[in-house]
């Protein structure tokens, strides 16, 4: 019996019929389950989208709540809607390696360590898309171990918070991983980004132990890095590099023409 | 081993000789995936799937295996299995599928898996080798669970997910444990394990390999 | 002399038949303490130096205390004059001692200043000595071995490099760990290849990051930050650090930090006792140094902008953090160190090096000796291993005939 196994005849027989079968098993159940697992995906997208905005509740109907969002997809530069992209199927994490969709950054402007941002992002409308009662933002960048991916809800004002926070991050457990414990998120609310009327430089900060005021929220404990890393972003976010110009739309008394003298600067710059 | 009752074939693995304790097979995702119980379940459930039914497929088919390729068959049955186990833990278990990562993928490369294939199904009839496979599954889950019940209620101050002992991070009293957060803690529990069974089972003990000579002794103090 | 009577008469009960037989490492632990050993050797391992285990511990033992004392009156120190400027001091019973003993918080008052950085060091070493003495005792009778005296100087190394406000529920654990799974897990003392006072640090470190290591451990005093040097320049650069301490600052010690690595002086004052006795090896302390000389200059040359760690010369390397308790105390652990002459050498540059590395590039932990020494601690066998060999294959040119072994 031995003998007639190793004959190669048998050799090839065995290993084609196992081939066959197995890539049939293997391909049926990648293909059969393959809408599950969109699925799954995209509930969970908005699962961390209702979240930040607080409208999230275990055990929910996402898809319905998920109805009162909108997204659009922002030029970051000019802060206006664009139609170019479907917002449905827009990636801005993806468009960042596309040469033609995407600026570098560098030094004192990449706070964040991002090294490259796109030029457009999607943002999620909550209630009237015109007239909405919060705003979500897609925000990223470096913690202590590595790239940090989160959102940042404001209100309609374009500066009051509602929340942050993280879908994805490397920090280390139970210091900077703390960033999704939901008592730091708590925080957040109500918060102000920016501190005075006019101003495009964001104030937000983490503080370093605990924080006063209403542009400070208190450092997770035994994680400066990993607080100085969620400060960074923020401020890279918010600043006119990222979605100022975008919200500065929502806030009362920005003068445009200081947007508008930022903005030439940063198309002088990312030219 | 053809002899063995079904009962040692299926309960040796857990305590006798556990995969995992005495033969120190399958480390790497003991580490990686036992920072929470239901987690550490999941894997769990994970493993004994694919150690059964590997164990299955191969002995059914162990009279036809060529022995030049046996290696890449098993392999090949036990890689279609792992796939198919993550595919439906994407399907219908994400939250898990996603703490769980890479860590499912890597169950083709769990010695034990492969072990058990080689060493046992190779040469026993299928319904041996589905218990010897549950049975060895078992034993890897037995301290998979273990290390992820000391790591989640001291690292965390909880037990499948509900707080025990409420951290000082939740307004609570305890102060967690970081070291259980991170993956080396689990080298250092599953040592204590390894120390607590050859304790109860002294036979598990290993030869020294060399002996120290003694080089004072005590005489009447002057 | 009552006490040799004393221990003469209670002697026969803990002999193999007595009632005590059990408890015979017990005994021999308190009859050591105070009388020289009582076991002679009968083989070769003792060849190497006249001088006995327990003599080489008590020295070192005795070494640590210009760093322990200058230690506890800096805790103080650091300690009343954050008061004075106008911070709580914590309540509580060490409160009540200090007003007892002091009476009030005068950083200009030597008396107080000790006072209160004792009534934080005592209680650490007390506990460390308590709990780890359990353990030592407990593995002693239940695997027939002695107590070693090198407990003496696990423990005080412990207490020394953990800051004064740990919670003693951590230095307990700590020092479970360090002696359980650093030591006994090996078959006691002589037998570990970690530092076990590094290791029960490194567990707190892991497990309790926030109560051993940011800014506001150092100092006793409520909701006061004081960091240490090392993170200052760690988080704000050299010329922060510069404008906060100076380089004397550092060297004497008042700076914020674990209890007795602060000053480098005190540590030096333990170095040249060590080194003159014999008792710590030249060598080792030599590469640590070296070692760290070598990569500090390596990164002051290469520069960063963003790494401010960079540009930190060696004698201030050398005076923060606790580089030179680590090179005068950790690393010169006959034990868990490497054995061989130009193995000590290396092992000692392994550490210097390590410690640098860590210190300038990784980018969570400023203070890099302790996971260097105990990552050297890792290589020492395999680097006496090497050299070892390389003695052998020496001499088997020479000679032509493979060396007899001399034991």
């Amino acid at each position: 019996m031995a003998q007639s196994n190793n004959s190669i005849k048998k050799i090839l027989t065995v290993a084609f019929a196992l081939c066959i079968v197995c890539s049939v098993i293997v391909s049926t159940a990648a293909v059969a389950l393959r809408p599950m697992q969109q699925l799954n995906q995209e509930l969970d997208r908005k699962t961390n989208i209702l979240n930040v905005a607080n409208l999230y509740e275990s055990g929910m109907d996402v898809e319905a709540a998920f109805g009162q969002v909108t997204p659009r997809v922002v030029n970051l530069e000019t802060g206006e809607y664009s139609d170019q992209h479907d917002p449905e199927t827009f990636d801005g994490f993806e468009a960042r390696r596309d040469p033609a969709a995407s600026r570098t950054l560098s030094g004192e402007r990449d706070p964040a360590g991002l090294s490259r941002v796109e030029n457009y992002a999607t943002v999620y409308l909550v209630g009237d898309p015109d007239d909405p009662e919060q705003v979500i933002l897609p925000i990223r960048g470096q913690g202590l171990w590595g790239l940090m991916r989160g959102f940042l809800s404001v209100e309609g004002d374009g500066n009051t918070i509602v929340g942050i926070t993280y879908y994805e991050h490397s920090e280390t457990p139970g210091l900077g991983a703390e960033v999704n414990n939901p008592r730091w998120q708590a925080q957040w609310e109500g918060k102000q980004v920016f501190d005075e009327e006019g101003d495009l430089t964001p104030a937000i900060r983490v503080a370093k132990g605990s924080g006063s005021g209403e542009h400070e929220v208190d450092g997770l404990s035994g994680a400066t890095l990993t607080s100085n890393g969620v400060t960074n972003m923020l401020q890279f976010w918010l600043s006119p590099e990222g979605f100022g110009e975008y919200l500065a739309k929502f806030r009362s008394g920005v003068d445009q023409d200081d947007a508008q003298d930022a903005d030439v600067e940063l198309e002088a710059e990312g030219a | 081993m053809s002899d063995a009752s079904t009962k040692s074939v299926l309960t040796g693995p857990v305590f006798k000789n556990n995969p995992i304790a005495l033969q120190v097979l399958g480390i790497c995702s003991a580490l990686a995936v036992t920072t929470s119980m239901s987690v550490s379940l999941v894997m769990t459930l994970a493993v004994i799937f694919v150690t059964a039914f590997a164990n299955l497929f191969v002995s059914l088919i162990r009279h036809h295996i060529p022995s030049s390729i046996r290696i890449i068959v098993q392999m090949t049955i036990i890689a279609s299995l792992v796939i198919v186990v993550d595919q439906i833990l994407k399907a219908y278990a994400y939250e898990m599928s996603k703490q769980l990562s890479v860590f499912v993928g890597l169950i083709i490369t769990n010695c034990i898996v492969m072990g058990r294939a080689e060493g046992f199904a190779m040469q026993n009839g299928p319904k041996m080798s589905f218990i010897d496979g549950i049975g060895n599954g078992l034993g890897y889950g037995f301290i998979l669970m273990t290390v992820g019940f000391f790591r989640e209620l001291f690292g965390s101050g909880s037990v499948f997910g509900f707080t025990v002992l409420e951290t000082v991070q939740n307004g609570g009293w305890y102060v967690p444990n970081g070291l259980l957060l991170l993956p080396p803690s689990a080298f250092f529990i599953i040592g204590l394990m390894i120390w607590v069974l050859r304790s109860v089972n002294p036979e598990q003990i290993e030869e020294n390999e060399f002996k120290m000579k003694h080089n004072t002794e005590p005489k009447e103090a002057v | 002399m009552p006490i040799r009577q004393t221990l003469d008469a209670l002697e026969p009960h803990f002999h193999k038949g007595g009632k005590y037989e059990k408890f015979y490492p017990l005994f021999e632990a308190v009859d050591t303490l105070f009388y020289a050993p009582p076991n002679v050797a009968k083989t070769t391992a003792h060849v190497r130096d006249g001088v006995d285990l327990k003599r080489i511990m008590i020295t070192v033992w005795i070494c640590t205390f210009p760093a322990m004392l200058f230690g506890m009156w800096n805790a103080g120190w650091q300690t009343n004059t954050a008061i004075a400027d106008g911070y709580a001091s914590m309540a509580g019973w060490r409160e009540a001692i200090m007003m007892t003993l002091a009476s009030g918080h005068d950083p200009g008052s030597f008396w107080a200043n000790f006072v209160l950085g004792a009534t934080y060091f005592l209680p650490i070493y007390l506990v460390t000595f308590v709990v780890g003495g359990f353990w030592e005792v407990l593995f002693a009778i239940k695997r027939g071995h002695e107590v070693n005296e090198g407990f003496f100087v696990t423990s005080v190394l412990y207490a020394l490099i953990l800051p004064a406000t740990i919670p003693l529920w951590q230095v307990a654990l700590g020092i479970t760990f360090g002696v359980v799974i650093g030591k006994e897990i090996f078959g006691g003392t002589g037998k570990n290849f970690l530092n076990p006072a590094l290791t029960g640090r490194a567990f707190l470190y892991f497990a309790y990051p926030a109560q051993i290591s940011g800014d506001a451990v150092w100092v006793a005093a409520d909701g006061y930050s004081g960091a240490t040097a090392l993170s200052i320049a760690f988080q704000d650069g050299m010329a922060a650090l510069t404008s906060t301490f100076s380089w004397w600052d550092s060297f004497l010690g008042f700076i914020p930090g674990s209890v007795g690595e602060t000053s480098t002086l005190a540590i030096l004052i333990a170095a040249v006792v060590l080194l003159w006795t014999g008792v710590a090896s030249w060598r080792i302390m030599l590469g640590v140094f070296l070692g760290m000389v070598a990569t500090s200059a390596l990164f002051n040359l290469i520069g960063s902008d963003s790494n401010p760690m960079f540009a930190m010369p060696w004698y201030w390397h050398l005076v923060v953090g606790g580089f030179a308790f680590g090179m005068v105390f950790m690393a010169t652990d006959p034990v868990s160190a490497a054995m061989t002459n130009q193995g000590r050498l290396l092992f000692g540059v392994l550490i210097g090096i390590m410690t640098v590395l860590i210190r300038v590039v990784n980018p969570a932990f400023p203070e890099g000796i302790m996971l260097a020494i105990l990552f050297a601690n890792l290589f020492a066998p395999l680097i006496d291993h090497f050299f070892v060999q390389a003695n052998i294959k020496r001499r088997k040119l020479r000679t032509g005939a493979p060396a007899e072994e001399t034991a």
